[in-house]
């Protein structure tokens, strides 16, 4: 922001730098008031997101702090939850097993949406015929679109009975492998359909990301791929998805991000069960959902719960805002290097 | 008795499709000297975009292991028709093509031919170079093979041959594992050079493979061309004319005439188009009247 | 005896060809193969066996349908295009996938949601109303009202603030200017719940303020801006830079460049970013829980008492279990839905009215 009155210091103005211009002009043009106000008072909203995360930030801090220092690092490596006694002080808070089941609620969301996802993009880009792809592309640009509670009350009422159904096919003939074992023969709620109800949602957000950089694959080297005599596999796998290496990831992270922040879906869907970790059992109605807690507990929290739960809202933004900071960093990373 | 045994005789000639015999010295086909046989030719070859037609009535073809060079003034379809030799002009929008191009006799576009194949027969080296940038030099040279998934031995006298071939090797020799881009322009298309010739193809196209490129770096190309054009044949498209003479046995001129619809004005040796064209308007662009 | 020369035919070829796209009679039946034998397999099997469709799917379906592929590729065309085979055969599974997937979406939405709308549905409001009560009483009316409040708030906050970070960015281009930008990145990160805790922690624990469309509005605005920030700087951008150097060299202030010349021009851009901030965070349901709370009644107060929103009245008849309460929140799913439609559609129509004028 210049604080001279030249004309030319005027940002906007770059080419205007050498002509000539002749400064009485420009010092005739001096900087008002309410020039000035304009400037700083956008200045003062632009930095508004920085003032906010900031904000967040603190007041998740400061308000959960009471809680957060009586557990200490025991806040997040414990499963104990004892709330709502009338001694504050037998209180128990901590999130061990809600903040594993975001992971692996997340984590199996990715292992479904990314084949998915990545396939959709390929097809639209190399495979589908002019018209289809663009239909395909609005389509998902739609289910990117849709509220994360109608995806929820869906997941709820209509896709679990289905999905059920496939948890008791996979039980029945995979059932001797750990992760596919359920001792309660009771295959709703389960992390399994939890998975399903996140990719679904996430599917478009990597696709989006991937289309866009799969179709930016450089003619000349699409050329060179067919030239020498490449299949469409070939070309893709030799020459488009390396390129497209980068963004696919930073798409995936973003997806991430998108699924450890989920709430109401995952709180239907999954049975939250607090103070046990359900590590691998994928079919067992048990889980947790570090955001899907929050909700759970705070219609009948007491003070001191409520400072926990916030808490467990700091934990939840500074491991989001981590992933997405890391997104963003290797979409532009892998941007910069496309450009080479 | 004899007339209906001459009779059944012409029937059974007449039958014989495809019988390429002169019926008089002017009809022999410049390119074809004296029955050499011919790998590439087009034949009534029409090319459209869209429904404007940019090329029609080319018959051209290419004697094997020989080198063609294909000139004429920018914007007549030159590109286009090298494009149509290896079955890469159908992946532009609203390309079209009518008439036959044969390849060892067979018409590439007949309904069973798998383009794929083609191109690893017929090659193709691009105006700018286009190495794969994510790849190391070793690895592009093979990438080739990769692609076209063809099986091979000794991947390190392969990428050896195919860059001395291409005069690459004595630069590169200590640093294939190098990125393809830390290259120069004109290392960069000599190496995109050695990746087609690693692929083994019978024809070589190349689409103005110098324009972008240093003096020195277009001499040595141009003694690549004619060291491969020994057991393979080039066919390359230049504006440049002392490229062109330079370089090749056979020329071929396109000409478009007030935005109608390409020809092929002349073909014939280099030594005749240059020196003695046929006709007034390969003598005017020759020496340079206009283009 | 004259031999008769084969000359290449002279025939001038009026009309385009697309020899490639011909298909010969053995690749017609090879597709017709690759389509109708799976299916057949997997039909057969559904009907005369026992075993579930979904199992009968992945474990006779897909694998003779890429089999058949293979088979179909190696015989037909080469053996090098199988690649092609199997990519084509699972992207088109992957396709159907999500199609399937989001048309049971849309589907259930709309199957069982419609029949909860009438005119009472989108009116009346729910006071007196329980889990229990048919759907010939009560209704959206209060929750459509308090999700406006919110989002007019949300509005009135987030699109100057984000219009301003997109004119820091295009046209100051400050010295933060890419500090900016990855500060409304990181803020697009920020999950619905965390915004709803921060403005409970800030402003309700604080008794600054309590369970109200205000609170609510306030959480939505940390959603939206992001959105209409990204939105404004790529609508920014495009206005030409030829504009604002006339401006300036005819002597207008940095100001009234900006307000008198580059937002008007950019006018229905701004108004895309703003419905699309708005379709974004209109069905979050997890700040609104924490920061609107619920009622059954209207509430015409922004500033003071909970609201009812739709995404909440949602969530608030789903975990009951009557059907006569689930149906209610179909119904206020549809709407919801159809909400965000009309938006979307408003968006396209303005964008489409710019592409003309």
């Amino acid at each position: 922001m210049s604080t001279t009155n030249n004309l030319t210091d005027l940002e906007g103005a770059d080419h205007l730098k050498d002509s000539p211009t002749p400064r009485y002009f420009g010092r005739e043009k001096s900087r008002t008031r309410s020039d000035k106000a304009f400037s700083g008072s956008v200045v003062v909203a632009a930095l508004s997101s920085l003032f906010i995360l900031v904000a967040i930030l603190f007041y998740l801090a400061t308000s959960s702090w009471p809680a957060l220092q009586k557990e200490g690092f025991s806040f997040i490596t414990g499963s104990t939850w004892i709330g709502g006694l009338d001694d504050p002080s037998l209180q128990v808070f901590q999130i061990w097993p809600m903040l594993y089941g975001s992971f692996l609620n997340a984590l199996l969301a990715i292992i479904f949406a990314v084949p998915i996802s990545v396939l959709l993009a390929i097809f639209i880009v190399f495979i589908a015929p002019k018209k289809i792809a663009r239909a395909l592309t609005i389509i998902v640009d739609i289910l990117a679109a849709i509220p994360s509670g109608i995806i929820g009350i869906w997941g709820f009422l209509v896709f679990t009975p289905v999905a059920e159904g496939w948890a008791r096919l996979i039980h029945q003939y995979l059932g001797s492998i750990p992760i596919f074992v359920n001792n309660q023969d009771q295959f709703t709620r389960s992390p399994f359909i939890t998975a399903w109800v996140l990719g679904i949602m996430i599917v478009p957000i990597i696709t989006v990301v991937a289309r866009e950089v799969l179709a930016q694959t450089p003619q000349d080297l699409l050329d060179a791929a067919r030239g020498l005599g490449g299949s469409l596999w070939g070309t893709v796998r030799m020459v488009a998805l390396p390129h497209a290496r980068g963004g696919i990831v930073g798409g995936v992270m973003l997806g991430l991000g998108r699924a450890l922040g989920e709430t109401v879906a995952i709180y239907f869907v999954l049975n939250l069960i607090f103070e046990r970790v359900n590590y691998y059992r994928i079919l067992d109605p048990e889980g947790g959902s570090v955001a899907s807690m929050i909700i759970a507990k705070f219609g009948e929290a007491t003070p001191e719960e409520i400072q926990a739960l916030l808490g467990a809202g700091l934990v939840l933004f500074i491991l989001t805002l981590i992933v997405n900071l890391i997104a963003n960093w290797i979409v532009a990373r892998s941007a910069r290097e496309r450009l080479v | 008795m004899n007339e209906t045994k001459t009779a059944a005789l012409e029937e059974e000639i007449m039958s014989i499709k495809n019988v390429r015999v002169p019926s008089s010295p002017q009809d022999v086909h410049p390119n074809q000297p004296g029955g050499a046989s011919v790998h590439l030719e087009t034949q009534n070859l029409h090319v459209w975009f869209g429904k404007r037609l940019i090329l029609e009535k080319v018959n051209l073809a290419f004697p094997v292991n020989s080198v063609t060079a294909l000139i004429g003034p920018s914007g007549c379809g030159k590109s286009t028709f090298i494009r149509v030799l290896n079955r890469m002009h159908e992946f532009i929008p609203g390309a079209a093509l009518a008439g036959r191009v044969l390849y060892d006799g067979q018409d590439m576009y007949d309904a069973a031919v798998d383009p794929v194949n083609i191109r690893t027969k017929v090659g193709m080296v691009f105006q700018k170079p286009n190495p794969f940038p994510t790849m190391s030099i070793k690895d592009n040279v093979l990438s080739g093979l990769k692609l076209a998934q063809m099986k091979y031995e000794n991947p390190e006298e392969i990428v050896r041959t195919c860059l001395e071939r291409a005069s690459l090797w004595n630069e590169v020799k200590d640093r294939l594992d190098a990125s393809a881009s830390s290259l120069s322009g004109g290392q960069q298309q000599r190496l995109c050079i050695a990746r087609s010739l690693a692929v083994s193809p019978k024809v070589l196209l190349m689409d103005e493979p110098c324009s972008a490129l240093d003096p020195g770096s277009t001499r040595r190309i141009e003694e690549t061309i004619r060291e491969i054009s020994s057991d393979m044949t080039v066919v390359i498209v230049t504006h440049n004319m002392a490229q062109a003479q330079r370089v090749s046995d056979y020329t071929a001129f396109f000409l478009s005439e007030d935005g109608a619809p390409a020809q092929v004005v002349e073909n014939a040796k280099t030594d005749e188009i240059f020196k003695k064209p046929k006709d007034s308007r390969t003598n005017d662009y020759v020496n340079g009247l206009f283009g | 005896m004259t031999i008769v020369q084969e000359k290449p035919s002279e025939e001038i070829f009026k009309e385009p060809q697309y020899p490639w796209k011909k298909a010969n009679p053995s690749t017609s039946l090879t597709n017709s193969i690759i389509v109708v034998l799976p299916i057949s397999v997997f039909a057969l099997s559904f009907f005369l066996t026992d075993f579930p469709g979904a199992l009968l799917f992945i474990v006779v379906f897909l694998p003779v349908q890429i089999l058949v592929a293979i088979f179909a590729t190696l015989w037909g065309i080469s053996k090098k295009r199988v690649g092609d085979a199997v990519l084509s055969v699972l992207s088109l599974v992957a396709f159907s996938l999500v199609i399937a997937m989001m048309g049971s979406v849309l589907f259930s939405v709309f199957s069982r949601g419609l029949p909860a709308i009438s005119l009472s549905f989108i009116t009346q409001n729910n006071t007196y109303i329980s889990p229990t009560t048919e759907l010939d009483f009560g209704g959206v009316g209060h929750a459509l009202l308090g999700t406006l409040m919110v989002v007019a708030i949300g509005m009135i906050i987030s699109v100057p603030l984000g219009i301003a970070s997109a004119i820091y960015i295009t046209d100051m281009k400050g010295r933060l200017a890419g500090f900016v930008r990855f500060m409304v990145q990181a803020m697009s990160g920020v999950p619905s719940i965390v915004a709803g805790l921060f403005i409970l922690a800030a402003f309700i624990l604080t008794d600054v303020s309590g369970f109200s469309a205000l609170t609510g509005g306030l959480a939505y605005s940390i959603l939206m801006l992001p959105t209409v920030a990204r939105t404004a700087e790529e609508v920014l951008k495009l206005v030409p830079k030829d504009l604002r150097d006339a401006a300036i060299a005819l002597g207008s202030s940095r100001a009234r460049v900006i307000m008198k010349i580059v937002l008007p021009t950019a006018r229905t851009g701004i108004l895309t970013a703003v419905i699309l901030g708005v379709a974004r965070v209109i069905g979050e349901t997890a700040p609104l829980l924490l920061t609107t709370s619920n009622t059954n009644g209207t509430n015409l107060n922004p500033f003071v008492d909970a609201v009812s929103t739709i995404p909440v009245y949602i969530f608030q008849f789903l975990g009951s279990g009557y059907p006569t309460a689930i149906n209610r929140s179909w119904g206020a799913a549809f709407v919801l839905l159809t909400t965000v439609a009309i938006l979307f559609a408003i968006a396209r129509i303005v964008e489409r009215t710019t592409k003309k004028g």
